[in-house]
């Protein structure tokens, strides 16, 4: 696969490390309430569609930044690449 | 040698090669298949079950007979296609599949048992009885199956690898991929043509059609040396495109040396991962046959193929030359073969055509609405019996070409599961215009068969690919050619009562899809897996839609009703050498080297692997026989006096920012932040489930900059952690991560005497209790000005410190500590005392932290801080976490010569021995120079109080229990005193 | 100047040279490495006479200083022949407001000049699978080898550096040497 490195353009999948479902950057509240409960949810349950995923990928072999990679993981095409750093801001 | 007139060898140019031991000729431009037809051998290869004779079948890749076995010792080769080995001066060739001599082998007794052998026998035979299955039925099996033989010594080539970044990849050489190629180089775009033969032209090689006046072959000469004249075109001859993969990545093997005899320091093949921007599929297509009663033997071959053995090689495949050939066929293509060989003078019987209508194109018989029913000759074809209008003949035949109409290769269009759609008037399947992003069908590949349609439809494509991309290119000049007829009616297979092979390879039979039917294993899938129709090295390339019409004919259902045949990589079968590629041996994988390496080895260190490092395991002295009097000799030291040992492999992590303390504090679970210039603190790090991950300690050089360090495994994986951290959880964080691994040697320098060793190298720097006491840190020069780091810490459990200094300088340190330090006794020491050191002071590592534990487990759960969030602190309060009652405890044996040994369980005494009772393991376990005995580090229930107890540690796989004592896991110095002092 | 004598990352006292007919490998052991992060909200200042280069690139200042683009707001500044300096510290005094963390030691230097600069093509089509355009002169990138890490900086059509970790520099000579000695041959 290829995927869009918004700084640096289509890069081999090789030089990425994967690491699965973009909710991981959706850390619970630790002070919350059912902070226990939440955070179960968030360690231990992921979606695994198929179709349309926002998956995290880590580009170790190239600039050391996470990217959120939307994919179709039935046809495997890529639908965007964001830096994770500036979608995490926009999140917050 | 015997030779018809034409073709495009090189008679001048004589190549001497062996089939089984007997000498033969070839000339420059032949194939194996052709040279040994020209040599009048029909016998090739023995089918697969039956071991049926068997001969050339075709011309290409598709070949699912003739496959032979090349030797040269390391270099032999199995299942290699006679049709696509380039002849080569000094070649050797062996058949394969029998048992004594090609011409009588004895498991040709198969082929009389065969009503035993039919369609699912592997299923049904073997079934009873049940143990018959390990001793008998398997190996008997393993030695019958299979074709040929690995030399089962080591690959003695080498492989190289390379990556293609085209506008456009072009596979397959022929008119389409000529036209294509031409197209889009012409209009400067960036082109790679790829072809699996050794010279461009495809089905022009093999034909007779003229295009714009010149013969087919030629223009293929021309065209490629205008592609050659240009810059922006690379013409890889040679080449299989094997696989599509995902965006345009396509994977291909170029035989680079093979049609050479002796490589030399040349690669045998070259892997290339081409990733193109856009890709034409021009692979043409692959003719199938007619199956009718005994179609298997030698002499009988695809009319196509016979046309291209004439056209391209000039030989016939008679057995004695002269012996008169027929065409059997549905189509008018078969008609074509029958014009090549007539215009070359070969004698010929005629052309039996199925179709009633069907008249003669040229000066040869045509038998219409005729069949071929049967045939005899046991090791070539002597005769066949043609049918016709309810009676049937006879005649002598040394050769019978077949046309069964043609079939695009869709292979790489359907490795996306494209599913190629069924093409009622051609008679064939065609590919999915769409089955794969950015790919572009033309030519035969695209159903577009004749000369003239390929060539528009090459052009055609490479405009539409060039256009996809933003380049354009001029509408190309399109040569004339002549339009070939095309005429075909549906004629599958000949019924009859013998057996008509449908897959030769794999000796499946008309017969067999009627049993596979009748057993209702209908879908394509079952048809495949019953009766191993499509299987093995051809992957049924001219049997499957074959299989698929007479399935169809046996349902009452279409074609399409029936199913599709689609395909997976590779192509044709790719060596493991090649895909694993690279080096081998030493240099298998790359190793990372400390920086006192080049010293430890002059040493005469005994080496291990950790991960990628190289490190030393410990220094054996002359008189040392035995590894662990290395050992205890440098752990001793190490509590006597001073050791020293490259710690450099630990990962070191640059931490800096205004907000870097507060990164700390989310990343460890103890308090980290508050750590001040000057000073280290252990820290622990867990997972976001709330086990423990990783240990190591944090140094803080100045305000607003640590330096973290990690264990040798995880320095990889926690740098990647911290970045999650940074990057996806806390992006508002104002702080920054280098790792600086590499960039300074680290040494160990533990024992009583470290601090005086140490103030022999120092420049000007306090050294005492007071002004560094333990977990301090310091930038200092050392050596006479050389700038370093310290951090007095202790993983011994003894008076310790690590220095750093810029890693070119690790070796010159390592020699001057030893040098300086003779009269304190320096001692070098290994992994394996590092080890001894660590589990007798207690320190958990790798063997403890094996990520099902916990801090409570670790005796570490106070520094789990409640004051603040941090990764894992949630779930580490989970009930289950924190009412796990085990405790990391030591251990030695009631009988001190015993030993103990990790992965040992433990259990109660008077317990029985089974998983109930499991009360936990030993996870780390050494011989103790200090003790005198064995130790061990290991989580036990209720350990912390279980002190004195007397526990069994069961090794059930060795059938060995033995009685430890419970203890502190602090063997040593239990108060800490040591370090602080 | 300390007394101790470094030695090469190859491990030997003088760095390590190979010369074929189309390539000359060779190890540069002078070339001091410091990382730069800057604030990410101010608008990156020169540094040595150098101009910042943006992703991907590689860019030249005074007196052998270079610098390329290794992350966002992050850089490796490059000190020719000045390995044995403080590098680290003088980059930090002119530029007190960044990042810097020394980097010299933890990689090394792999100079490549080819005869002429289809030479350094056709080095690059097997070592990196990257498109020609990313390693055109005045590029600079990160990515994998042999199963290795490295930066590739392309300082002019026939000269390509591959700086590695320092720790694989054995294993990243050997593939290097490899590769230039199969194109030697098989070209």
């Amino acid at each position: 696969m290829l995927i869009p490195h918004p700084l640096l353009g289509l890069r081999d999948a090789q030089e990425f490390t994967y690491l699965g479902d973009a909710n991981m950057m959706a850390r619970p509240d630790p002070t919350g309430p059912d902070a226990e409960a939440a955070f179960c949810d968030y360690v231990f349950l992921r979606d695994n569609p198929a179709g349309v995923h926002r998956e995290l990928w880590f580009h170790e072999q190239g600039d050391r930044s996470w990217l959120v990679v939307t994919r179709n993981t039935v046809t495997h095409e890529i639908l965007s690449a964001e830096l994770a750093t500036d979608v995490a801001r926009k999140d917050a | 040698m015997s030779r018809i007139q034409g073709g495009l060898i090189d008679r001048s140019r004589k190549l001497s090669f062996t089939f089984n031991g007997k000498p033969y000729q070839g000339c420059a431009g032949d194939t194996l298949a052709s040279a040994l037809l020209a040599n009048g051998v029909q016998l090739i290869g023995r089918s697969f079950k039956y071991h049926r004779p068997r001969g050339v079948f075709s011309a290409g890749s598709e070949e699912p007979n003739a496959l032979v076995e090349l030797s040269g010792g390391a270099r032999q080769e199995p299942n290699t296609r006679a049709t696509g080995i380039e002849l080569y001066d000094g070649l050797q060739a062996n058949s394969q599949n029998h048992i004594g001599s090609l011409s009588h082998d004895l498991l040709a007794l198969n082929d009389l048992f065969s009503p035993f052998f039919a369609a699912g026998f592997y299923y049904k035979t073997f079934m009873w009885p049940r143990a018959f299955w390990e001793k008998l039925y398997e190996p008997a099996i393993r030695r019958a199956a299979g074709l040929g033989a690995l030399s089962m010594l080591p690959d003695p080539d080498s492989y190289d690898r390379g990556y293609l970044h085209p506008d456009l990849l072009v596979i397959g050489g022929g008119a389409a991929g000529l036209m294509a190629a031409l197209t889009a180089g012409r209009a400067g775009a960036q082109v790679v043509l790829a072809d699996e033969d050794f010279m461009l032209g495809g089905r022009l090689l093999a034909e007779d059609t003229a295009i714009a006046d010149l013969p087919g072959a030629a223009w293929a000469k021309e065209v490629t040396t205008e592609l050659q004249s240009l810059p922006n075109v690379r013409l890889m001859t040679r080449t299989t495109v094997f696989g599509a993969y995902d965006h345009g990545i396509y994977g291909a093997v170029e035989r680079v040396s093979d049609h050479i005899a002796d490589p030399g320091a040349s690669v045998r093949q070259t892997l290339w991962r081409i990733t193109a921007k856009r890709t034409i599929l021009a692979t043409g297509a692959t003719e199938r046959h007619i199956p009718f009663e005994n179609n298997d033997r030698p002499g009988i071959m695809l009319s196509g193929a016979m046309r291209a053995y004439a056209n391209r090689w000039a030989v016939t495949p008679q057995a004695k030359a002269g012996d008169p050939i027929a065409i059997f066929t549905n189509n008018d293509d078969g008609h074509r073969t029958a014009l090549a060989l007539a215009a070359k003078g070969v004698a010929l019987h005629g052309v039996i055509d199925t179709r009633a209508g069907a008249k003669s194109l040229g000066d040869y018989e045509t038998f219409a609405g005729a069949t071929i029913t049967g045939s005899k000759g046991r090791k070539g074809l002597k005769s066949i019996r043609i049918a016709q209008a309810g009676r049937s003949e006879w005649i002598d035949c040394g050769a019978l070409g077949v046309a069964g109409g043609w079939n695009p290769n869709v292979h790489l269009a359907s490795h996306h599961r494209g599913r190629p759609v069924w093409d009622a008037d051609k008679l064939t399947f065609v590919p999915d215009a769409d089955s794969l992003p950015g790919l572009h069908i033309a030519g035969a590949a695209a159903g577009q068969g004749t000369t003239a349609e390929a060539l528009a439809d090459g052009a055609r494509a490479a405009m539409a690919a060039l256009s996809e991309i933003g380049l354009s290119a001029a509408p190309a000049d399109i040569p004339r050619a002549g339009e070939e007829p095309t005429g075909i009616e549906a004629f599958w297979h000949v019924p009859g009562k013998g057996r008509a092979w449908v897959d030769f390879q794999n000796d499946v039979t008309v017969k067999d899809i009627k049993l596979a039917h009748q057993e209702n294993m209908r879908p394509v899938e079952h048809l495949k897996r019953w009766t191993t129709l499509g299987m093995a090295t051809d992957q049924g390339k001219t049997a499957n839609v074959t299989a698929l019409a007479v399935m169809a004919e046996l349902t009452g259902k279409t074609i399409p009703e029936t199913g599709t045949t689609i395909f997976r990589p590779p192509y044709t079968p790719v060596s493991l050498g090649v895909l694993g590629g690279g080096d081998s041996g030493a240099n298998f994988r790359p190793h990372r080297l400390t920086p006192t390496h080049a010293w430890a080895e002059s040493q005469g260190a005994v080496f291990v692997e950790v991960g990628q490092w190289m490190r030393a395991q410990w220094f054996p002295q002359p008189d040392e026989i035995h590894w662990r009097e290395s050992v205890d000799r440098e752990a001793k030291a190490v509590r006597d006096a001073v050791g020293v040992c490259d710690v450099t492999t630990l990962g070191k992590i640059d931490v800096q920012g205004p907000d870097a303390a507060e990164f700390l504090n989310r990343i460890y679970a103890n308090m980290m932040g508050t750590v001040k210039p000057g000073k280290v603190r252990y820290g622990l790090m867990l997972r976001e489930d709330g086990h423990a991950y990783d240990d190591g300690t944090c140094a803080c050089l100045a305000e607003g900059h640590y330096v973290v360090t990690t264990t040798t495994a995880n320095a990889g994986l926690v740098y990647q952690r911290m970045e999650f951290a940074r990057q996806c959880l806390w992006p508002d964080l104002d702080v920054t991560l280098i790792s600086t691994t590499d960039a300074w040697a680290q040494l160990a320098v533990a024992g009583p005497k470290s601090r005086e060793l140490l103030s022999r190298i120092v420049d000007d720097f306090d050294m005492s209790n007071d002004a560094f006491p333990f977990m301090s840190c310091s930038e200092l020069t050392v050596c006479g000005g050389l700038r370093a780091r310290l951090f007095r810490i202790s993983f011994s459990g003894e008076l310790a410190y690590e220095i750093a200094v810029p890693a070119r300088y690790g070796n010159a340190l390592m020699e001057r500590l030893i040098e300086v330090g003779q009269d304190l006794g320096v001692t070098p020491y290994g992994t394996e005392a590092l080890g001894v050191l660590r589990i007798e002071k207690g320190h958990a590592a790798g063997n403890e932290l094996n990520g099902q534990t916990t801090a409570n487990m670790l005796g570490m759960q106070r520094m789990v801080s409640l004051k603040k969030d941090s990764i894992g602190a949630v779930m580490s309060r989970r009930e289950g976490l924190i009412g796990d009652k085990r405790r990391l405890v030591g251990f030695v044996p009631v009988d001190a010569t015993q030993p103990v040994v990790a992965g040992s369980h433990l259990i109660t005494q008077g317990d029985p021995v089974d998983m109930e009772h499991d009360q936990g393991w030993i996870t780390s376990a050494c011989y103790s120079p200090h003790l005198g005995s064995a130790i061990g580090l290991g989580y036990l229930e209720n350990g912390d109080q279980r002190f004195d107890e007397e526990v069994i540690a069961a090794n059930p796989l060795e059938g060995v229990s033995v009685r430890l004592r419970v203890v502190s896991p602090h063997f040593i110095d239990p108060e800490g005193e040591r370090l602080r002092d | 100047m300390t007394e101790l004598k470094p030695i090469t990352a190859l491990g030997a006292v003088a760095p390590r040279v190979l010369e074929t007919v189309r390539y000359s490998l060779r190890e540069n052991d002078g070339v001091a490495f410091a990382s730069l992060v800057l604030p990410a909200d101010r608008p990156a200042p020169a540094v040595f006479g150098i101009d910042l280069p943006e992703p991907g690139k590689y860019a030249q200042g005074d007196a052998g200083k270079s610098a390329f683009w290794t992350a966002r707001h992050q850089w490796m500044i490059e000190g020719a022949s000045l390995a044995e300096t403080d590098f680290a510290a003088a980059l930090k005094a002119e530029l007190p407001e960044g990042r810097v963390s020394e980097q010299t030691d933890g990689w090394i230097t792999f100079d490549i000049f080819g005869t002429k600069p289809e030479a350094i093509t056709a080095l690059l089509e097997r070592i990196v699978n990257l498109p020609a355009a990313t390693l055109d002169p005045g590029c600079a990138t990160r990515t994998s080898f042999e199963h290795m890490s490295a930066y590739f900086v392309r300082r002019s059509d026939t000269h390509l550096s591959v700086i590695g970790m320092r720790t694989l520099a054995g294993s990243l000579w050997h593939a290097l040497e490899t590769v230039i000695r199969r194109l030697d041959v098989d070209g």
